[in-house]
């Protein structure tokens, strides 16, 4: 007797991918890109947040939420590894624009890369000592890696300490397309272009030789080492990866918020990262972004219930976890079952 | 099958919760009026944001009482304190028209990542708690003008207040300051330092910077014993202060220990029991500290006692309020009202703001305290 | 630079060793989960702070003391010293308890992926903040003084005060205690079989969901016994004051060897001097660095911490 699963949303979606032909294909995504693009243009309908404005909470947190996520997914969801000290290459990447964007002529485009550039090489350093560390033991070197940067920005004269940095420029305007305060829908195209960027990469990635190299190092870290997989050196690239995502988020994130200081950069936020990560379903593209996107908005959602709210965000992430612990949309059975053995072995 | 069910009930609860929520009664009567209160009201931050907010919503209920005509409707704006928060909320609050001021925000951070956004909605702030330099200084690119106002005495003119009163009477007054990393504890304890230097006879032998979650102050006393201080300033909030007192008191030390507004708290005695009597503590006051019926009232309708920048927040509620019974009902006549104010605040001192958004006394008074209960001592010269 | 550390340097060793006993207690609770589950006990940071409250109401509501009442003496002292302790440990063990049953018995039952474990777990602790919170108004609670801190002596420049030396010895039997329940008694062993092999545990006849529970329920107790001293020393407690006694004490963990309780012994004492030294040397604001860099040091060199070898040789 076959029961339909309605739940089972994964499979139904790569159902309808598998067997459409290519024009569906294209229309799918194009379809959907386009719905997600008109997004900003709901803030009147039932999706409307009460107290934030609609188009903001979009850009900051849903939008960054989802870029940072999936960064975050490469390197916890792809490869295995435990990081909760995300939120350092984020602020890497914030206070590269913020310094430089308040110090020289450069633009937000042309920090961009210099931002990724940094936090790469935060992600290489830190990367190269710890990533032999196994499991739970590098959970607490990146955590508190994650804490060090921000007291590091939080004790320095040129990040200003616990001032911070006020007046960074925004971008500048993109042809027709103007950045505005007012209305962040300009923003939000910018991160969505961010992240389809980043979804095509790791599409790209996963079936070529590093995907398949921090699957095995995911599933057997050992067994991979044996196969002759240099283990080491494909962690620190999932790790930089991760990082240059990060980064990313961080420079457009201080693009829009103007003023940056380091007590936005809180163990909170890589904490929260993860729980997008882990809520979604980890491992899976899909999972993770909308994972992300439900966290980003939801506390914004149920602002009205004001002072609970975060004891209800609390209790979703209780609540959910126990009910789908692969998240909302997991990843493939057969990768899944391979963890489930891990954990009791 | 079942558990299926469950969840599916169970989700749909939680969906139908979420989206009642934006359900709201477009009824406005005649006099119905909206305020806004900004500040961190959840997260780690939130016993700042809800003093304030009980404040201000003993003002709206002290007001509602005396004018039984009007309606105040009170916005509650979370920000966490945190500036990534607040401009995510700003935008949201400067688009809702019926918003004619805000009281708030509470921190500098969140109210220099809010400005742009009510800049561009004409929309009035009054600050309690904002006491950064910079947000009044038309020079500086964190310049809060014309909107921001602020009922609290900024920090260039409470540091060297603080480093007179500290080091009042103190002869040779050695001393060493403290803060704790916080954006509000780190500019004043620069403006504290520059003050000493124009007090004579008083000269600085050493500073720390504790993190406002610590609990263990060790390293720091042995510290000032080595310093040799007579003189300890504490530039964070009452909570952190309370616990170091305590241990300073405890380790056998005598200095004269002194704070500034964040310290500024009847509860600071309460945390600290003997160990902090004759503290000596710069502020504007508690409502406590100004009259004991009015804490009494505040309690009774409140539930709680008032807290931290209680006045300040009742103050700058203050204002809005009488600017709507003077009829000033859209944002640009409640910004002109705001520019032009003159009254009283309930400690007694002439609100009126400066061009910047200045409050014109600035002028801090000394307090002590004297068997549990923080005691004026008059304004500081 | 130095001149703090060698003018105080006594003094400064025993507030390190003080603190860092409470560091022990604390660290256990990681430890013990850790052993048996192989999970980070995410909420006990809470699971602490929740026992600080239990340790407060015990002096202010049910023994009346107020902030200016005068500390007791004699055997009053004693009864409220120990009432506070054994209250202390309840609300922390019972807490414990309810973690493990809302945010890892349904997980673990399932099989399921840690992650999902470390995320209900991050929930619980959420929870258990916010609604103290809620409870406390987010205002900071004072406790009453109920130990009089007398300067008993004075060595080599250093104050001996009471409450320290209480903390230390009361601190260092509790940890004995705990350490003598899991190496000899019956629930101990099943305990340490369990963290060694679940399964051939349960092939044994251990009772694999009581062994969990007892497990959490004294690394609570212990925690709660931490929360009590720490009262006793800082006098003081909020809502969130959590979570930097949970990163220290995971940290003492992990530098000791996580998931062996001697590592959370010797983890702990090294952390508390390591702070204390650092903070009187470098300065209070560079204390969390230092700690991390000799943290990242520590594991590049023994990479299951400082006593991580006698882990290895158990768990096989």
């Amino acid at each position: 007797m076959k029961i339909r699963n309605y739940w089972n949303l994964r499979d139904f979606g790569a159902n309808l991918w598998e067997n459409a032909g290519r024009p569906v294909r294209v229309a799918i995504v194009l379809g959907s890109i386009l719905l997600v693009g008109l997004l900003p243009f709901m803030g009147g309908s039932i999706l409307a947040t009460p107290i934030a404005a609609f188009d903001a909470v979009l850009v900051y947190p849903v939008g960054m939420f989802v870029l940072m996520s999936l960064g975050l997914n490469i390197v916890v969801g792809k490869s295995g590894m435990l990081d909760l000290g995300y939120v350092a290459f984020f602020a890497i990447g914030a206070y590269t624009m913020a310094y430089l964007g308040t110090t020289t002529n450069l633009n937000t485009w042309e920090i961009m890369p210099i931002g990724i550039a940094l936090a790469m090489i935060a992600g290489v350093l830190l990367g190269i000592p710890t990533l032999r560390l196994r499991g739970d033991y590098l959970a607490i070197v990146t955590l508190g890696f994650g804490e060090i940067v921000r007291l590091i920005l939080l004790n320095s004269t040129w990040s200003k300490g616990p001032n911070g940095i006020a007046n960074i420029p925004m971008p500048p305007d993109l042809g027709p397309l103007k950045f505005e305060l007012k209305n962040q829908r300009v923003f939000f195209w910018v991160v969505m272009a961010m992240i389809l960027l980043t979804i095509w990469m790791i599409r790209r990635l996963t079936v070529r030789r590093p995907g398949r190299a921090w699957e095995a190092i995911r599933q057997d870290e050992d067994a991979a080492e044996l196969m002759g997989i240099h283990t080491l050196k494909y962690k620190i690239w999932s790790f930089t990866l991760g990082a240059a995502v990060g980064g990313a988020a961080g420079v457009l994130f201080a693009s829009k918020n103007l003023y940056i200081a380091p007590e936005m950069f809180t163990l909170n936020v890589s904490i929260l990262i993860l729980a997008c990560v882990v809520f979604g379903g980890i491992g899976n593209i899909w999972g993770v972004v909308i994972g992300a996107a439900i966290l980003g908005y939801l506390p914004d959602r149920i602002r009205f219930i004001s002072d609970a709210r975060l004891l209800a965000f609390g209790l979703v992430l209780v609540v959910v976890m126990n009910f789908r612990p692969d998240g909302l949309l997991p990843r493939k059975k057969r990768e899944k079952a391979i963890v489930k053995r891990e954990a009791n072995a | 099958m079942k558990k299926r069910i469950q969840i599916s009930l169970a989700i749909a609860t939680a969906l139908a919760i979420t989206l009642t929520g934006c359900s709201s009664s477009d009824d406005a009567a005649e006099n119905t009026f909206t305020i806004a209160y900004q500040g961190p009201l959840s997260g780690g931050e939130a016993s700042t944001g809800t003093d304030e907010q009980n404040a201000v919503k003993y003002a709206i209920e002290l007001f509602m009482e005396a004018n039984p005509e009007y309606t105040i409707e009170l916005v509650s704006v979370d920000d966490q304190g945190d500036p990534a928060v607040a401009s995510t909320v700003a935008p949201g609050t400067a688009a809702n028209e019926k918003i004619l001021g805000i009281v708030g925000p509470a921190y500098s951070g969140a109210t220099i990542a809010s400005l742009p956004f009510y800049k561009d909605g004409g929309l009035v702030m009054i600050s309690p708690s904002a006491t950064r330099v910079s947000i009044t200084d038309p020079a500086t690119p964190d310049f809060g003008g014309p909107v921001f106002h602020r009922v609290v005495g900024k920090d260039d003119k409470q540091g060297p207040a603080l480093a007179k009163y500290a080091t009042d009477g103190v002869a040779n007054a050695k001393v060493f300051v403290v803060d704790d990393q916080s954006s509000y504890a780190v500019p004043l304890r620069e403006y504290v330092e520059a003050g000493l230097k124009s007090v004579a006879g008083a000269s600085l032998v050493g500073g720390d910077s504790v993190i406002n979650t610590a609990t263990d102050y060790a390293p720091t006393i042995a510290k000032i014993k080595t310093s040799g201080a007579n003189v300890v300033i504490y530039t964070g909030y009452y909570s952190a202060a309370a616990i170091f007192v305590k241990q300073l008191r405890d380790s056998g030390s005598k200095a004269v220990f002194a704070g500034g507004d964040g310290v500024f708290n009847q509860e600071f005695p309460k945390l600290a029991g003997a160990a902090a009597e004759d503290s000596r503590i710069t502020g504007v006051g508690g409502l406590a500290g100004i009259s004991a019926d009015l804490e009494a009232d505040f309690q009774e309708k409140m539930g709680v006692s008032s807290g931290v920048y209680s006045v300040e927040s009742f103050d700058a509620a203050n204002i809005l309020l009488e600017g709507i019974k003077a009829g000033n009902t859209t944002r640009e006549t409640m910004l002109a009202w705001v520019k032009a104010y003159e009254g009283t605040s309930v400690s007694g001192n002439t609100i009126k703001f400066d061009e910047n958004g200045d409050i014109s006394y600035g002028l801090f008074a000394g307090f002590t305290t004297k068997d549990g209960v923080l005691v004026n001592t008059g304004i500081i010269k | 630079m130095f001149e703090v550390l060698i003018d105080q340097f006594w003094s400064l060793t025993l507030a390190g060793i003080s603190l860092g006993f409470i560091y022990v207690l604390v660290s256990l609770g990681y430890t013990m989960v850790y052993g048996v589950l192989r999970m980070i006990n995410f909420a006990n940071s809470e699971i602490f702070m929740w026992g600080t409250f239990g340790t407060i109401i015990t002096s202010r509501d049910i023994f009346g003391y107020t902030q200016t009442s005068a500390p007791a003496t004699g055997g009053k002292l004693a009864l409220v010293l120990i009432s506070q302790l054994i209250m202390s440990m309840a609300v922390a063990g019972l807490t414990a308890i309810f973690v493990e049953y809302v945010a890892y018995r349904r997980l673990r039952a399932k099989g399921t992926n840690r992650l999902a474990t470390l995320i209900s777990a991050i929930g619980i602790s959420i929870v258990l903040s916010e609604l103290m919170r809620l409870l406390t108004d987010s205002r900071p609670v004072g406790s009453p003084r109920v130990l009089e801190k007398i300067i008993l002596t004075e060595v080599w420049g250093a104050n001996i005060r009471l409450d320290t030396i209480v903390t230390i010895f009361a601190a260092a039997l509790i940890y004995f205690l705990l350490e003598r329940f899991v190496q000899l008694s019956r629930m101990g062993k099943a305990i340490r079989a369990v963290s060694m092999n679940e399964d051939a545990a349960k092939l044994m006849g251990v009772n694999l969901n009581r062994v969990i529970t007892t497990t959490f329920l004294v690394g609570g107790l212990a925690t709660g016994a931490a929360a009590f001293f720490y009262i006793t020393v800082f006098e003081y407690s909020k809502f969130n004051i959590g979570f930097t006694m949970g990163m220290a004490a995971f940290t003492a963990a992990v530098l000791g060897g996580i998931g062996n309780i001697r590592g959370a012994f010797y983890g702990g004492l090294f952390l508390g001097l390591l702070e204390v030294y650092a903070s009187a040397v470098l300065g209070t604001q560079w204390k969390a660095v230092t700690v991390f860099i000799v943290l990242v040091l520590v594991l590049l060199f023994k990479p299951n911490g400082l006593f991580g070898e006698a882990v290895q040789t158990t768990r096989a």
